[in-house]
């Protein structure tokens, strides 16, 4: 089913034991990210978003249920280079320079820094910290921290990218902005892309499909086609047909 | 900010000069104890008096110390990272590790001066007063990294070895160092002890020794100076490397994720195995190295002759009756010094916290009552103090003080800045952030620097009862080698190892659940 660099979820089921509860994060959870496509994962706070992107990482196993990356086992695809990820928490080491912190993966994957120079200073570029190379992130807003992070997730060209919550801590012109540049990424590599967000603008701007969760247990209840045109401009924010789909987005949400 | 440091300083500066000026007058009027306490200015008139002895025996010192230092360091931190990866040899080490922490450097010093030669004693007994402070630092370090960083790397495929160099090695580097400026002026104590054990012409405890019996306070408050100033420098110099480094270290934001602990989940059997293990692995090794070693049976009493020596033999009764009664002299002093230590401690390193000038102004205090050599000491406080047991309380306290003091205010300064802004941000006083953020924060510190305390409380009781009070289980020690009765000696000798592995795993024993009960992972 799944093409080179699909992801793929097959009845997926994750629980917690906490002290004395047992939470239900993920319930028989099916999802199918073709190769190239681009996936808004929407659903309120503690419904196993996170969840979902940390077995698709390999970082947690499953209870029961299939999870593969490309057809190969999350952590082979990891260690193929192939996956990029940025957490919803920036994770930098604090005693690396910004620099140093987006070249972390190569460090890990051995590849040498040397012959992606260029890109990490096209990254800082993109991501607007130009003149932050050498700054550590104790020196940095929390804002910043997060792109350094963003920057760090595309470093390594990936195929698949894993995106949880990346603009959580920006203003909302930064947020558009780097929406609008995150589209312009993707079209340029056509990375298989799965981003967890709270906006329904956000998700409707970038994606291809939204499929939305509910908690109490975590399960996908909707999956919705986003059948907008590409590139998509800084005007479709105020076309009719975005607030249709924004709306639908909502209802399903609200359990409709 | 700025000048708040430098009002701190000066009048950190301030206290010093003060104190100096009563010590001054109390030497010059001979206040204290008929002349004990000598004034600093005859103390310096000695000390260029005396100027062409020094250098000899300060480099013997130093050349047992420093190659004690490097070599215990070298070992402690590989053995760190051993069981820092591999729970499992953790587990099976504990026996070895506890039994080296505790093993009491006055007891062991006689025996490895009849065994080796020259410096290897010094060297030794150095090497093994840095092992386990800077072996425990670094798997405190290793364990507290930051979990989200460990993820990043995992979700890059990267295994154990890289988490290790990338991450782990790096974040724990606070911890190391801070291990190691404990670790330096231990080394330097470790090679004094075995100075005093006889062996060699040169050193610094050599020179005490020899100028022990001559009533010149002067003279060995000079020597003690020489000895404090090494150990000082060497715990100033690891004090600014650890400050670079912290500072850049200091994670920004909490990290949410709950640390993992597979360990809780080995089947029983396995666990019995592993503490089995790990209570034989010492006694083996005890044995190993004295078949290696060949040093003759008289001397050398395996697990099995120390057992005929308390057990079998005609006058194994007396010698029971005797370990006993010195045991109950000992024991009361120490659990009462350790509590008042680690409580001083305690309670200065929160104050540390509203107050940072303390450090600054308390840390060299704090430095000298630890580096003196308390052999150096015990002699001057005996005139001051008398040989009572308030003697053998203070002596203890401020062995056990300085070590919990570092351990306790370096947790605290790691707990991260968002932290403490939460509650700073609704308005909270200095001791509501106490109580609701740094003590919760350094619970995992103060338990670890109980854990450390009790084989020193243990350590400065024997000293001062050796030295002084003429009680408990120093003096039979001491006695013991005068009746050249080797067997009492051993029995000492696993006697206070024993007591401090009971001591030590009392206090895990309730380190666990509480820390469990917060979440927390309990500070190597
Ligand atoms: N390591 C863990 N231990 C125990 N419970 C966990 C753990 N990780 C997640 N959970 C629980 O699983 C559920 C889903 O968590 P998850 O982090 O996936 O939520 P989320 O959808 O990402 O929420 P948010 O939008 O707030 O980030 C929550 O109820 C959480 O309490
Ligand atoms: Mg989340």
């Amino acid at each position: 089913m799944t093409g080179p660099s699909g992801i793929r979820l097959d009845t997926v089921s994750r629980s917690f034991k906490g002290r004395g509860t047992t939470v239900q994060a993920l319930d028989n959870v099916s999802l199918d990210c073709p190769a190239g496509s681009f996936t808004a994962l929407i659903g309120p706070s503690g419904c196993g978003k996170s969840t979902l992107l940390r077995l698709a990482l390999g970082l947690d196993q499953a209870d029961s249920g299939e999870v593969s990356i490309a057809g190969l086992a999350p952590m082979d695809a990891a260690r193929a280079g192939m996956t990029g990820v940025a957490f919803q928490d920036a994770a930098l080491m604090p005693w690396r320079s910004v620099e140093d912190n987006i070249a972390l993966p190569l460090d890990v994957l051995g590849q040498p820094r040397r012959d992606n120079a260029a890109k990490i200073a096209s990254l800082i570029d993109l991501v607007g910290l130009a003149g932050f190379e050498k700054a550590l992130p104790g020196e940095l807003s929390g804002g910043m921290r997060q792109r350094v992070a963003i920057a760090r997730s595309l470093v390594t060209n990936p195929q698949v990218l894993f995106l949880d919550e990346p603009f959580g801590a920006l203003d909302q012109i930064l947020r558009r902005q780097m929406n609008v540049e995150l589209q312009r990424i993707w079209i340029a590599s056509r990375a298989t892309t799965l981003l967890v967000t709270h906006g329904i603008d956000e998700a409707v701007f970038l994606a291809d499909r939204v499929a939305v969760m509910q908690s109490k247990p975590g399960r996908i209840t909707r999956i919705i086609d986003i059948p907008l045109m590409r590139p998509r401009g800084p005007d479709v924010f105020t076309s009719a047909e975005f607030h249709r789909l924004e709306d639908e987005i909502a209802g399903a949400l609200n359990g409709h | 900010m700025a000048t708040e440091t430098i009002a701190a300083r000066g009048s950190s500066l301030r206290t010093w000069l003060v104190l100096l000026i009563i010590w001054e007058i109390c030497g010059r009027l001979q206040l204290i104890a008929s002349g004990a306490l000598p004034a600093p200015s005859s103390i310096l008139m000695r000390l260029w008096i005396d100027r062409a002895d020094y250098p000899p025996h300060i480099l013997a010192t130093l050349e047992g110390a420093g190659v004690g230092f490097l070599i215990g360091n070298g070992i402690a931190v590989a053995a760190g990272v051993l069981f820092a990866l591999f729970p499992m040899a953790a587990r099976l080490g504990r026996g070895v590790n506890i039994a080296l922490f505790a093993l009491p450097a006055i007891a062991i010093s006689p025996l490895l001066v009849l065994t080796f030669s020259d410096m290897t004693p010094r060297i030794i007994l150095a090497a093994i007063g840095c092992y386990f402070v800077t072996m425990s630092s670094t798997v405190t370090g290793i364990s507290q990294t930051d979990q989200r960083m460990i993820e990043v790397i995992r979700a890059y495929g990267g295994g154990r070895w890289k988490i290790l160099v990338l991450a782990q090695m790096r974040s724990a580097l606070p911890a190391i160092l801070s291990g190691l400026r404990i670790a330096a002026p231990n080394a330097v104590l470790g090679s004094i002890l075995a100075e005093f054990g006889g062996g060699g012409r040169y050193g610094l405890g050599v020179y005490l020794i020899g100028s022990l019996g001559r009533a010149e306070p002067d003279r060995l408050w000079g020597i003690g100076l020489a000895a404090t100033l090494i150990a000082g420098l060497a715990y100033a110099v690891f004090s600014l490397i650890a400050l670079r480094f912290t500072g850049a270290t200091k994670a920004v934001t909490v990290p949410a994720t709950a640390p993992g602990g597979a360990t809780m989940s080995w089947p029983l059997w396995l666990r019995l195995l592993l503490s089995t293990g790990s209570v034989v692995i010492p006694i083996a090794l005890w044995w190993l190295l004295l078949i290696a070693m060949g040093t003759p049976a008289m001397i050398a009493k395996t697990p099995l002759g120390l057992f005929e020596y308390l057990f079998l033999q005609p006058n194994s009764q007396a010698s029971q009756m005797k370990l006993l009664a010195a045991l109950g002299q000992t024991l009361p002093l120490t659990i009462a010094g350790m509590a008042l230590g680690i409580a001083f401690a305690f309670g200065l390193a929160l104050m540390s916290v509203l107050r940072p000038g303390i450090i600054r102004g308390f840390m060299p205090v704090a430095l000298v009552t630890q580096t003196m050599p308390l052999v150096a000491l015990t002699p001057l406080l005996v005139l001051i103090l008398g040989r009572g047991p308030s003697l053998i309380l203070w002596i203890t306290i401020s062995v056990t003080f300085f070590p919990a003091f570092v351990t306790m205010a370096q947790g605290l300064s790691m707990v991260p800045r968002a932290a403490l802004d939460v509650p700073r941000a609704y308005g909270a006083s200095l001791f509501t952030q106490l109580r609701l953020v740094s003590v919760p924060a350094s619970l995992p510190y103060l338990f670890a620097a109980t854990r450390l305390a009790v084989p020193r409380a243990l350590l400065g009781v024997m000293i001062a009862e050796w030295l002084a009070t003429g009680t408990g289980l120093g003096n039979l020690l001491n006695q013991s080698r005068g009746y050249l009765d080797y067997g009492m000696i051993w029995a000492v000798a696993v006697v206070s190892v024993l007591l401090s592995v009971v001591f030590y795993q009392c206090v895990v024993l309730i380190e666990r659940p509480v820390l469990a009960r917060r979440g927390m992972r309990a500070a190597q």
